[in-house]
């Protein structure tokens, strides 16, 4: 039955690009998209957190999603964003990414999940499943799976 | 019924009343003809008595009104205190604190009777003299609610208790109840009369509120709701009462409330009013008003004093104090920081002005800092606590493990005034409380050692707590057999934490570290006191958790001292700004020793490790960019600058490149997912917005 419920769900993503390929994450968790700025290295930090910046007087950590998702770094340009999520845990984290494109809603039968069964890599349980819209594939990142370790 | 609203200041005062008794019981055993110290007790144990009894805690009250027997049997002088007696007094507190700790919980004071207290402090009461008195304190506690029948009342005893006869009747009041009767219902006029003894008569007058709300609806109530809420009412109150139930069943809702001396209740007809107050004549009806009012107005400027008396009469010692909710205190706190950060805006703001206005712009700033530092100050203050709020439990504590290692011993405490964050004392009780625990249970030796080595046969335990610059000081001393190095090193073998050949190379010091190492204790046999090997450990990472530290030092034969720095405030703090590389670093101000220009052929190796020497004292030096992860730089300067701190009595040189200056700073949490090196405390916010590390020194030196 629940099932059911969550095939006709429709959702709407956020798409980051990052090189050439686009990312999704769920608008729910998106809390606001900032631009780049000066960033404060934490040193000894796990290498994937690019340090921590000061949003309206708090400190929040942000993470280099190239960096998490095993991609190498790329030049900070124009428009280069620093997406700022609220996850389930409450507390607040910057996610850098290239560019920030637009908002597409999917529903439940353009998403393709991805199966964890077997061959379950790093790369593929941050990401829950491949979207499509028009011509394009959307990678859906598993906001709660970035952060969990 | 709901009573949750008065809750907590009965656990407040029951707190209260608990320390009390628990204080001057152990003056009493000290010091048996103490008269004062006698009445003190009676008095708190009888607050208590009542308190529990109004807010309906029957066992609280049985055990307290059994024990509040026995201290009258003392005051009167019948009965002499013995140890046996202190002790079972002491077990009926420790009881009562059960009850409470279990309302505190729940809101309700469980299920234990104590019936083998009870049944101690009647074998007491046996033992002495059964006295006469005890049958009208009986009378006392059973709640009475009496309630004479309406029909009695009427001038029964010369004056008219029908006080609501004699309420000014607005015209809209007299609309509403014609209103009423028109619609069927009927309306009551009543008077309740509130018992002498009651303590919280105004949660008796909510319950009766509340009551009636079950079957009508008070239209009228003199004094107002608002004014016996505040308890600004003597021992009775008037009502008018909407009710489609008959006048019976309205009185026993309201008699039904336990403290209740009486209830006069009538039917009221709106008219009446007039008819029953002296003069009928219509004119001079619009004056009756007034002259009610300044009656009324009368007997509220009697409650208080009244209500004065009352409280001298309750604790002749009130401590002034308001009690803030620490959330309120902490959005202060936050205001103030948000303060300071736009007061460091303005000051690096500043420094890119021309000279030219620059010198009005600058006294702006300086008396903008002036009001920060100055609401600094006061808010920090507010939130200070003496510590007597933590270790005033401890004699009592001490008094206990006396007797049950059957020790001699006595507790010293100087300094409980010495203030502390509200933070820092929620945390730190727990930790002294285990260290004294450590002191009575392995420092000192027993009794028939102590006569053996030539020692006072009481043992000695000092707990001294004192400011010292930004940090306050707590010792836990004692004058028992201190440490045995050898012991320690033998226990730590045994139990594999290390090998022979570190024990060997270990310094004395080193070892008596080991006793913060987890699950270690040299106790030789286990006792309930302390010496399951939990503890110390728990107790160091408890007070480096507040920002603090602790040290050892133990002659053998004489006595150990435990030393806790804590410091005195958590949220804001004066520091250090320095550069390395482009990096911007904070560091805190109270564990730096002073600034050095060192030559770089000063710099010695030891061991492979860099150190210099400071005036006599060799110091190791810490290259901060390579802590840091940083690339070194090369770097042609002929000198250093080196930071020196310290923590304990060791020192630490940091090479830093830069000095940027004092700032006051707000710690900020570094957010969460993130992983800190223990190396970092926190972060805070400069003045153009970016964000900086603090650094805590401790770790590096």
């Amino acid at each position: 039955m629940a099932e059911l419920e969550n095939n006709d769900e429709i959702r709407q993503y956020i798409v980051a690009k990052l090189g050439c390929e686009q990312y999704g994450i769920d608008i729910s968790y998106v809390d606001n998209i900032v631009r780049m700025q000066k960033v404060t290295r934490v040193p000894k930090t796990q290498p994937y957190f690019i340090g921590v910046i000061n949003l309206r007087g708090e400190i929040i950590p942000v993470m280099s999603l190239r960096n998490k998702l095993d991609m190498d770094d790329s030049a900070v340009t124009n428009t280069t964003r620093i997406i700022i999520i609220k996850p389930e845990t409450g507390a607040l984290l910057g996610l850098l990414v290239d560019e920030v494109r637009e908002v597409v809603t999917l529903s439940e039968e353009d998403v393709e999940k991805v199966s964890y069964d077997n061959g379950r890599d790093d790369a593929n349980y941050y990401v829950t499943g491949v979207g499509k819209y028009k011509d394009t594939l959307i990678s859906l990142i598993n906001v709660n799976g970035i952060i969990s370790d | 019924m709901d009573l949750s609203q008065y809750l907590e200041i009965f656990i407040d005062e029951t707190k209260e009343h608990l320390q009390t008794l628990n204080d001057q019981v152990l003056i009493m055993e000290q010091d048996p003809d103490n008269t004062d110290t006698v009445n003190e007790i009676f008095r708190a144990a009888h607050s208590l008595k009542g308190m529990a009894g109004t807010m309906g805690f029957k066992r609280m009250q049985r055990l307290t009104h059994d024990l509040e027997n026995v201290f009258s049997e003392i005051r009167n002088g019948k009965m002499s205190v013995t140890p046996d007696i202190v002790d079972v007094v002491f077990k009926s507190l420790d009881a009562l604190e059960n009850y409470l700790a279990n309302i505190q919980e729940s809101a309700d004071e469980g299920t234990e009777d104590n019936e083998e207290i009870i049944n101690l402090l009647n074998a007491i009461m046996d033992g002495g003299v059964r006295q006469p008195d005890i049958p009208d304190e009986l009378d006392e506690t059973v709640p009475i609610a009496t309630a004479a029948p309406a029909e009695a009342v009427p001038a029964a005893d010369g004056v008219d208790k029908r006080k609501f006869l004699q309420l000014p009747v607005a015209e809209f009041e007299i609309n509403a109840m014609t209103e009423a009767v028109a619609n069927g219902m009927n309306v009551y006029g009543a008077t309740v009369y509130i018992q002498e003894s009651c303590i919280l008569k105004a949660a008796r007058a909510f319950l009766v509120f509340k009551g009636i709300e079950s079957v009508g609806e008070v239209i009228k109530s003199e004094p107002s709701v608002q004014d016996i809420e505040d308890e600004r009412f003597d021992f009775d109150f008037s009502l008018f009462i909407i009710s489609d139930k008959p006048i019976e069943q309205v009185q026993k809702v309201i008699a039904n409330v336990s403290e209740i001396e009486e209830v006069v209740i009538e039917p009221y007809t709106p008219g009446s009013a007039v008819t029953q107050v002296a003069t009928p004549v219509v004119e001079e009806k619009i004056e009756t008003p007034v002259v009610e009012e300044t009656k009324s107005e009368a007997s509220k400027e009697s409650a208080p004093e009244k209500k004065k008396t009352n409280d001298t009469k309750k604790k002749p010692v009130v401590n002034r104090s308001v009690r803030v909710d620490i959330e309120k205190l902490d959005d202060l706190m936050n205001l103030v920081s948000e303060l300071i950060i736009a007061k460091n805006g303005l000051v690096s703001a500043n420094a890119y002005e021309e000279h030219g206005q620059a010198q009005q712009f600058n006294e702006q700033i300086e008396y903008l800092e002036r009001i920060t530092t100055n609401l600094h100050e006061s808010v920090m203050k507010v939130r200070m606590v003496p510590i007597e709020s933590v270790v005033n439990r401890f004699p009592r504590m001490i008094r206990d493990l006396s007797k049950k290692l059957n020790k001699e011993m006595e507790l010293i405490m100087t300094g409980e005034e010495t203030e502390l964050d509200r933070t820092v004392i929620d945390e730190i009780g727990d930790p002294l409380m285990h260290m004294l625990r450590n002191a009575a249970d392995h420092g000192l030796e027993p009794t028939l050692d102590r006569i053996k080595k030539g020692k006072p046969q009481v043992g000695t335990i000092r707990l001294n707590a004192y400011q010292d610059g930004n940090n306050v000081t707590i010792e836990v001393s004692d004058d028992g057999g201190g440490v045995d190095v050898e012991k320690v090193k033998a226990s730590a073998i045994r139990k594999g934490a290390i090998s022979e050949e570190q024990a060997e190379m270990m310094s004395d010091k080193e070892a008596i570290d080991l006793l913060f190492q987890p699950a270690f204790s040299t106790a030789e046999k286990v006792s309930d006191v302390s010496g399951r090997g939990v503890g110390l450990d728990v107790v160091k990472s408890k007070i480096e958790g507040l920002g603090g530290d602790v040290v050892v030092s133990t002659v053998l034969g004489e006595g150990t001292t435990f030393t806790v720095r804590l410091p005195l405030t958590l949220a804001i703090i004066q520091a250090l700004m320095v550069e390395i590389q482009d990096e911007k670093y904070a560091i805190p101000l109270n564990s730096i020793v002073g600034i050095e220009d060192i030559m770089v052929d000063e710099v010695k190796l030891v061991q492979n490790k860099e150190v210099i020497n400071l005036r006599g004292t060799v110091i190791p030096l810490v290259r901060l960019d390579q802590m840091l992860d940083l690339e070194p730089s090369e770097s042609d300067s002929e000198s250093l600058v080196v930071v020196v701190v310290k923590k304990g009595d060791k020192q630490a040189g940091l090479v830093i490149d830069n000095l940027i200056g004092q700032q006051e700073i707000v710690i900020k949490p570094l957010g969460k997912y993130i992983y800190i090196h223990k190396m970092f405390s926190g972060a805070t916010i400069l003045g153009d917005g970016e964000v900086a590390l603090i650094i805590d020194a401790n770790t590096l030196v």
